[in-house]
């Protein structure tokens, strides 16, 4: 690979990053559970163009080619489809007053980006590709704990867990080249699938059970 | 003759099977079946690894086990043969009382051998990468046995669970993607292998802030699956709602099937940076895990989470018992390992026992004298609780003594002294406790017929195992225990 194709691959790939933390952002102060699912659909997308961009302009890592595939196919329709089947057949599509408005979610996310460059700093050098992609993996990380936090519906909590999810595969992506040996990412996607589909079915029972799918409800069990 | 497949594949097998047959009682023996050929297999494996290489490679390395895999293979099997001799006597009085479904019962049946071999997967695969996704693997197959009951309490029991272990597993896997990160060479073009043995012979060349960096996020995300405080919130309300033989299952082995895969990364970092990093950090966890569990012990009304906050705090001592890092007290924390994987299943088939004669877990209201009403059930629990509490003639009480003895010869009065004022607060606690259900006259009536030899074959199965191991240790054992706990030490053994 000549200095001109890894200088465009490199800034391809900060170019994606930024916009998966831009989306992340996004999904924090977005209210409604449809639109959220499709902003996961987004993020996802871009992650699938890093590794699919990593797969193109180096000669030996074919194997990439099929965490790009995976991540198409499965967080991008997959899951997403698979959410929003849920979402319109519980008909709740709202999600009520979150624990922190929107504004000072806003400026808390703000302080989690810094906060992550500023884990990320020493780690700079070590970055194969891209500029600062440790430093939005390490955001998304915190900002899907505290969506997690903020958010009372099932649905949004799987989703914050998901986000979460798509940094580490960017941190994989950004510290190591080629990502991690096919077996472990053919596992750990898997994983995610069922995962996916245990908590699904979790809220679906819950909401047969509570009639609601507020997880703030669950708090019987103290002490 | 291949080892580590057969160990893996016979569960999964087993629970494969369970999906075709309608019969619980054909289920139950299938599983009990399975258990007891792993238990064979693992006491083979143990044998194999007496003589050198002293470890076991299957599959083109993708399988490994060295002395801790075998010591944590037979903790996995003998606490899984003894839980599903129980789960079969104690689902058909679930079924009969109609507490569930004959679906619900498939599922357990299912389900508990996959939880079984995901756990032998994580003490079996060579790469940390494959490590975590049998973690991640045990964890989803467990919460569905956690929700089993399907009551508002047990769902509520099993969100937690399902949505702080995914965030610790989540963090797990930064920490592991960073040592992973670690060991790459910056001009090699080759990707290079995660695998244990290849990361440990190159430990001197691994990147030390990364690995820092790493070891941090790996003990708070397979800290909060050990259930090590301050993450342990879901520990006493997944224990507490599972049905009694899961509870067994996730207090007995697969705390410590987590805290293996922690020590792995101890190990790692212990030979990249030297001991007092990791250690300290461990010591810290677990000394905090211990002093938060004596309070809630002393406190606790309901039965079963009174034995989970006991878990707590035998985790946090294995926890300090590795963070003291001389070789008398890793010692002593692999014994008491294995000491408290036979003892807490007894707890908690006795507690399910007395959970389906008196239709509650609260203390108050299972009142005194329950050793006139289930007298064999309240002589196994009375046994297991003089020996969780650290009472001689079980091994607890060696093991617990060669850890402070370790400590206080090491120079860590100050360690040592606060964990022997948090053992004697759990002590207190739950011999106050279980005395006050246990003896005295009943003054409840009950309806429910009491079944007096329920589950008694399982007790005492694990009573007589930890009897006959506290005043026996076979040598085959005592060979693997030591190198077990030279590899922790970070003796550089072949």
């Amino acid at each position: 690979m000549n200095p001109v194709q890894s200088d465009l691959a490199s800034q391809c790939i900060t170019l994606l990053a930024a916009g998966m933390l831009v989306i992340q952002l996004l999904m924090v102060v977005q209210g409604m559970l449809l639109t959220n699912i499709r902003l996961f659909a987004l993020q996802s997308l871009m992650l699938a163009a890093i590794a699919a961009i990593i797969a193109f302009f180096h000669n030996n890592a074919t194997h990439v080619y099929w965490v790009a595939g995976l991540t198409l196919v499965g967080k991008v329709f997959f899951l997403p489809w698979l959410l929003n089947r849920q979402v319109r057949r519980m008909q709740i599509e709202q999600e009520i007053a979150p624990l922190l408005n929107s504004s000072a979610s806003m400026l808390l996310c703000g302080g989690f980006t810094l906060l992550g460059y500023i884990v990320a700093r020493p780690f700079t050098s070590l970055e194969r590709l891209g500029n600062n992609t440790l430093g939005v993996a390490i955001t998304l990380l915190l900002t899907g704990f505290f969506l997690m936090f903020n958010r009372r519906k099932a649905i949004t909590q799987v989703l914050a867990l998901l986000t979460v999810e798509n940094g580490v595969m960017l941190a994989a992506v950004a510290l190591t080249t080629y990502g991690m040996p096919l077996v472990v990412e053919l596992g750990i996607f898997f994983d995610v699938m069922v995962a996916v589909m245990v908590l699904g079915l979790l809220v679906y029972r819950i909401r047969e059970t509570f009639a609601s799918m507020d997880v703030s409800k669950l708090s019987q069990l103290k002490g | 003759m291949m080892l580590l497949v057969p160990i893996l594949a016979v569960p999964a097998l087993a629970g494969l099977c369970c999906l075709l047959v309608r019969s619980p009682r054909v289920m139950a023996c299938a599983n009990v079946l399975a258990f007891g050929v792993t238990v064979a297999l693992g006491v083979e494996l143990l044998l194999q690894v007496q003589a050198p290489p002293y470890v076991v490679i299957e599959c083109e390395e993708f399988f490994r086990a060295d002395a801790l895999s075998v010591w944590m293979v037979l903790l996995i099997s003998v606490v899984s043969l003894g839980s599903s001799l129980y789960a079969g006597r104690y689902f058909r009085r679930d079924l009969a009382a109609q507490a569930v479904t004959s679906g619900r019962v498939k599922e357990f049946f299912v389900l508990t051998p996959l939880f079984t071999t995901g756990m032998f997967l994580v003490v079996l695969a060579n790469s940390l990468g494959v490590m975590w996704f049998a973690l991640e693997a045990t964890a989803l197959s467990s919460v569905l046995l956690v929700a089993l009951y399907n009551r508002n309490t047990s769902l509520e029991a099993a969100w937690k669970y399902v949505i702080l272990g995914s965030l610790g597993l989540a963090l797990a896997l930064f920490g592991t993607v960073f040592t992973y990160a670690a060991g790459i060479d910056q001009k090699s073009t080759v990707p290079h292998s995660f695998n244990w043995s290849h990361l440990m012979a190159m430990a001197g060349q691994l990147d030390p802030r990364m690995i820092k960096l790493a070891f941090v996020f790996v003990l708070v995300g397979y800290g909060t699956k050990a259930g090590l405080a301050p993450m342990h919130t879901w520990l006493p309300d997944a224990h507490s709602e599972a049905p009694s033989p899961t509870s067994a299952m996730l207090s007995g082995v697969s705390l410590k099937v987590a805290l293996y895969a922690l020590l792995r990364f101890h190990i790692l970092t212990t030979a990249c940076l030297g001991s007092a990093f990791s250690g300290t950090l461990l010591l810290v966890f677990g000394l905090g895990s211990m002093c938060l569990a004596a309070p809630f012990i002393l406190v606790q009304t309901n039965l079963k989470r009174l034995l989970a906050y006991s878990s707590l705090e035998h985790v946090g001592l294995i926890c300090v018992g590795v963070g003291l890092n001389s070789p008398v007290t890793i010692w002593g924390a692999l014994l008491h390992m294995g000491y408290h994987a036979l003892t807490k299943p007894v707890l908690f088939f006795a507690a399910g026992n007395i959970h389906q004669t008196c239709h509650t877990l609260q203390m108050r209201l299972i009142g005194p004298g329950m050793a006139k009403v289930l007298p064999a059930t309240a002589v196994c629990m009375g046994l297991a609780a003089v020996a969780a509490t650290g009472l001689p003639p079980f091994g607890l009480f060696f093991s617990e003594m060669t850890i402070l003895n370790g400590g206080f010869a090491a120079g860590h009065s100050v360690v040592s002294t606060i964990v022997l004022l948090a053992l004697l607060g759990a002590f207190c606690g739950i011999l106050y406790q279980l005395t006050r259900i246990l003896l005295g006259v009943p003054k409840v009536i009950r309806t429910t017929d009491a079944a007096p030899l329920d589950g008694v074959p399982a007790m005492g199965l694990m009573l007589g195992a930890l009897l006959v191991f506290s005043v026996w240790l076979p040598a085959p054992l005592r060979f693997v225990m030591h190198r077990a706990a030279g590899i922790i030490g970070g003796e550089s053994v072949p």
